[in-house]
């Protein structure tokens, strides 16, 4: 694995974030990173350096499925899919995160 | 191995996808106004292709062929390490084939684990009808009996001559499953006069020729049909690369048979030992007369190890495989020692290379692989060469024709377990050798100063434990060079110079009568006798050297009625044997014409006095055995039976004529005025005029005593060659230590010789750098050898002690004098150097 600064809660919710905006229908890489960065009200920026490594282990993982099509201004683009794998792990790490972030909150409620 | 499946389906294609991928996100971001991303593609990438490559393995090639371009360059290098693990491989090889066939080897019968060999009676034979009633035991799917001694008598149109057959019963091919080349094996159903030929046979006097199925062979002065040829790997059932000329089946009445039995299938070795209890018990019903079936039966495989189990000697023969393997395997030590030695001379040029990459990010353990693989690489192509080289040596091995009159043949195939041993092999090779250096390179390469010198230490360390090694292989290679010197000159007990024997093999229906063999050995004696030239002519029973009957049994003495149980060597022999032999007669007298009749007499060696007669007046001792009494004429000096190497053993003669037992085999001996080689043609020509059907062997008594000689000087050959190598590979490891420790002190020594130093000076401090390595090597070689070699004792001639000073102050002269060799370049090139030159050097 490269080295990387980021902690793995981040890759983590990197990879829940890209499955979630996958539920909503297959998309390109840079449709994923918009989606992302829109839903989370232009907060998250997603860098295509972390986006496809991300991208990438979810497909060896089984997460995602790809493949080439046309996208919408018709130039060649890969599509990524969410598998029912994909869906499956969404429920898990959702928990985990929810459970995380709670946590999180409490600590720094009091 | 979803996941393998789909990195190896996407494997291609990877690169540009992912560019495409980027381009078009780059684009992407372009279009809709966003900033363009500046990310590093190359990261990402990296990071990618760290998950989806399969690392390991594309590392491992990358590395090999990397190591493959640097060997290519530096050949000489290559060539000197791969020729030293080739030798080392190579010699590993050879005699661990030769020992998996002569220890392990499966004898060529169908399903032979199912296939055991039964001793019944404490004898390796029994009588034929024995075998019937393991037959109708019903117990095995089959048995059957064979006979390995026999010597068949061929009359092959000019000549009639012996050749070795294995008789066998009716049922020997059908039970055993023999695999058959041409032809067929035969049934029961076959006539009695039917034979099957060994491969090498057929090759040799048909030559190959198809059409000899169906021709008759006279064998016995009968006319045998061929029926089938065995493959050319045909292994027999004795084993040990035993292969006789000719299978016939029984054709002396009553010959006593090997058993070996057919288990049936699914029946484990325990059942059947359980069973062989009631056969046996059926056997002492049968046999009330005769003691010989009391004792238990015993029951062993005939292949694989537990084949060994029923040698007694193969204990000594596998014990001398492993000090075999043992030494050969300390070769391979020196060899590996050897190429470790110039991969650290090699990494000592690449520690700038390695240090920028060091530097450069790069991981120990990706450097440590990376430097692996170059002796991984050597080794393996080490191994092939040596195994092509053992092949080689095997084949030259088998094809040598032994001097001992029994024929043996060795198939040695490479099989799975050879292929493994090579491999291990090169396991072994590539840790030893690149291990090491590997480790010292890359945990150096950033220590600057000290590296060199620390490099040189390990390296003047591996010469020393190589010289070390050396001395104890050398050492073994010695002490056996000395046991066929000492051996050589030790005296068999009789004559070997002047004198000549004879083998004579009489058909057997003819000549079963009684008195019929004394007869013809009268006459036989009579004619070489009136030879010109002959001094004394003589027939025995036994040949020392040839074979041996040994008694045991209980004796009386009439006088005082004491009972003592003896057991000595037993020959009948004609009045003349003393003579010809040259045996000294110590007291008494020798057999007379009158001892055929009348009392029966015997004369004894002086063993034989010494053990069992004690203090009593030898001759003229009475004692009684199953026979009656007999009374003690003469006293004689000892031969050796057997080997050289044996102590000396009690010994009986019983006149030849009293001596009525079936065997129709006759030795004769005759001593010569002139050399003895010049009688063997008038000695065949006498025995032919007497019995013209009759098989003979005629030879010298020193070429027929090749048997005895063998194991030592096969012993020498092999470990004075292994010890040859060894000392090879070391001075080749010292000369290596000595010229680059030469080239690193070129600046030092131009400095000494600038100011004053003197060529002897300079000579003498390189030699003493030399001189160091070997004292200390060959203290601690001394004190190894000294532990190691006492159970080398069982191969040596009795009085030659493993602890030989000759043996080893040889060894130590003979590795100082390669060691002074070894230097002479370097210390050469030390002298020749140009101070103005060395202070300018690096």
């Amino acid at each position: 694995m490269a080295k990387s600064d980021q902690p793995a809660l981040l890759q983590g919710t990197l990879e829940l974030l890209i499955l979630h905006a996958l539920g909503r229908g297959p998309m390109h890489g840079y449709a994923i990173a918009q989606t992302i960065h829109l839903l989370s009200d232009e907060v998250l920026k997603v860098e295509e350096g972390s986006l496809y490594p991300a991208l990438y282990r979810l497909e060896l993982d089984g997460a995602v499925s790809s493949s080439w099509g046309v996208s919408e201004n018709n130039r060649k683009a890969k599509f990524y899919e969410i598998t029912r794998r994909g869906r499956k792990l969404i429920a898990a790490q959702q928990e985990t995160w929810s459970r995380l972030s709670s946590a999180v909150d409490r600590v720094l409620a009091r | 191995m979803a996941k393998w499946w789909k990195k190896l389906s996407r494997r291609g294609r990877l690169e540009q996808d992912l560019a495409a991928e980027l381009e078009f996100h780059r684009e992407m971001a372009g279009v809709n106004g966003g900033t363009i991303p500046l990310g590093n593609a190359g990261l990402i990438q990296e990071e990618i292709y760290d998950a989806w490559r399969f690392n390991g393995i594309e590392n491992l090639w990358r590395d090999l062929s990397y190591a493959a371009r640097g060997l290519w360059r530096s050949k000489g290098f290559a060539l000197s390490a791969l020729l030293s693990l080739g030798l080392g491989i190579g010699v590993n090889t050879a005699m661990f084939s030769l020992a998996v066939e002569f220890l392990l080897s499966q004898p060529s019968v169908r399903e032979a684990e199912r296939v055991v060999y039964i001793r019944v009676g404490g004898g390796s034979h029994a009588e034929p009808r024995v075998v019937e009633i393991f037959n109708q035991s019903g117990v095995f799917e089959g048995v059957v009996g064979e006979n390995d001694e026999p010597a068949i008598n061929w009359n092959d149109g000019t000549e009639t001559k012996p050749i070795f057959a294995t008789q066998g019963t009716k049922n020997y091919f059908q039970v055993l499953g023999v695999p058959v080349a041409l032809g067929r094996g035969w049934t029961v159903s076959d006539l009695d006069d039917v034979v099957v030929l060994q491969h090498r046979f057929w090759m040799r006097h048909f030559n190959g020729d198809r059409g000899v199925l169906g021709k008759t062979m006279v064998l016995n002065g009968r006319a045998y049909t061929v029926l089938g040829v065995l493959p050319e790997g045909h292994r027999t059932l004795m084993g040990f690369g035993y292969s006789p000329d000719v299978f016939v089946p029984q054709f002396v009445e009553g010959t006593n048979l090997a058993i070996y039995a057919r288990l049936k299938p699914g029946m484990g070795l325990g059942e059947a030992k359980a069973a062989l209890v009631t056969i046996t018990a059926r056997l002492r019903d049968e046999f009330k007369d005769q003691n010989r079936y009391r004792s238990p039966g015993e029951m062993t495989p005939v292949g694989g190890i537990a084949r060994l189990q029923q040698e007694r000697q193969a204990l000594t023969i596998a014990a001398f495989f492993l000090v075999l393997l043992v030494l050969v395997g300390l070769v391979l030590l020196i060899a590996c020692v050897n190429v470790a030695g110039m991969l650290l001379a090699r990494a000592s040029a690449r520690t700038q290379e390695i240090a920028i990459r060091l530097s450069l990010g790069a991981s120990r353990g990706r450097l440590f692989q990376q430097l692996l693989a170059e002796s991984m690489l050597l080794a393996t192509v080490g191994t092939a060469v040596g195994f092509a080289m053992a092949m080689m040596m095997v084949k030259l091995i088998a094809a040598i024709p032994l001097p001992i009159p029994i024929p043996i043949r060795l198939h040695v195939e490479p099989d799975w377990r050879v292929v493994a041993y090579a491999a291990a092999l090169a396991v072994a090779a590539t840790l030893a050798s690149g291990l090491a250096p590997a480790w010292q390179t890359v945990k150096d390469s950033l220590a600057a100063d000290l590296r060199k010198e620390r490099r040189l230490r390990l390296r003047r360390g591996l010469v020393v434990a190589q010289v070390a090694v050396s001395f104890v292989v050398l050492v073994t290679g010695a002490l056996f060079l000395r046991s066929l010197m000492q051996s050589a000159s030790l005296s068999p007990g009789f004559d070997v110079r002047m004198t000549a024997r004879a083998a004579a093999h009489m058909p057997p229906g003819a000549y079963a009568a009684k008195g019929r063999m004394w007869a013809y050995s009268e006459r036989a004696v009579q004619e070489l006798a009136a030879l010109p030239g002959v001094e004394a002519a003589a027939a025995a029973r036994i040949i020392p050297f040839n074979d041996a009957t040994s008694h045991g049994l209980n004796i009386t003495f009439p006088d005082t009625g004491e009972k003592r149980q003896v057991r000595y060597h037993w020959n009948a022999v004609t009045p003349d044997y003393f003579k010809a032999m040259s045996i000294p007669v110590s007291a008494g007298r020798v057999f007379v014409e009158r001892d055929g009749s009348g009392p029966r007499v015997v004369v004894v060696n002086r063993t034989f006095v010494r053990k069992f007669l004690h203090d009593r007046q030898a001759v003229g001792a009475k004692f009684s055995f199953d026979g009656g009494m007999r009374e003690v004429v003469g006293v004689v000096e000892g031969t050796k039976v057997m080997t050289m190497g044996e102590e000396a053993q009690p010994q009986m003669y019983e006149p030849l004529e009293r001596a009525a037992d079936g065997r129709t085999k006759m030795h004769f001996v005759v001593k010569s005025a002139t050399p003895p080689g010049g009688q063997l043609r008038a000695m065949r020509e006498a025995l032919r005029r007497v019995e013209p059907s009759a098989g003979l062997e005629v030879a010298t008594m020193y070429n027929s005593m090749g048997l005895a000689m063998l194991p030592s000087q096969v012993g020498a050959i092999l470990m004075g060659a292994i010890g040859l190598v060894g000392l090879l590979l070391a001075s080749i490891g010292l000369y290596g230590v000595l010229a680059y420790a030469v080239a690193r002190r070129t600046r030092e020594i131009g400095i000494r010789m600038a100011i004053g130093a003197t060529a002897p000076q300079i000579c003498a401090m390189v030699l003493s750098d030399a001189g160091w390595m070997v004292v200390i090597g060959s203290g601690i070689g001394l004190a190894v050898a000294m532990l190691v070699t006492e159970p080398l004792s069982m191969f040596l001639v009795p009085g030659l002690s493993p602890k030989d000073p000759a043996s080893f102050v040889a060894v130590a002269v003979v590795l100082g004098a390669s060691a002074l060799l070894a230097a002479l370049g370097p210390v050469r090139r030390a002298v020749g150097i140009d101070p103005m030159k060395a202070l300018r050097w690096e």
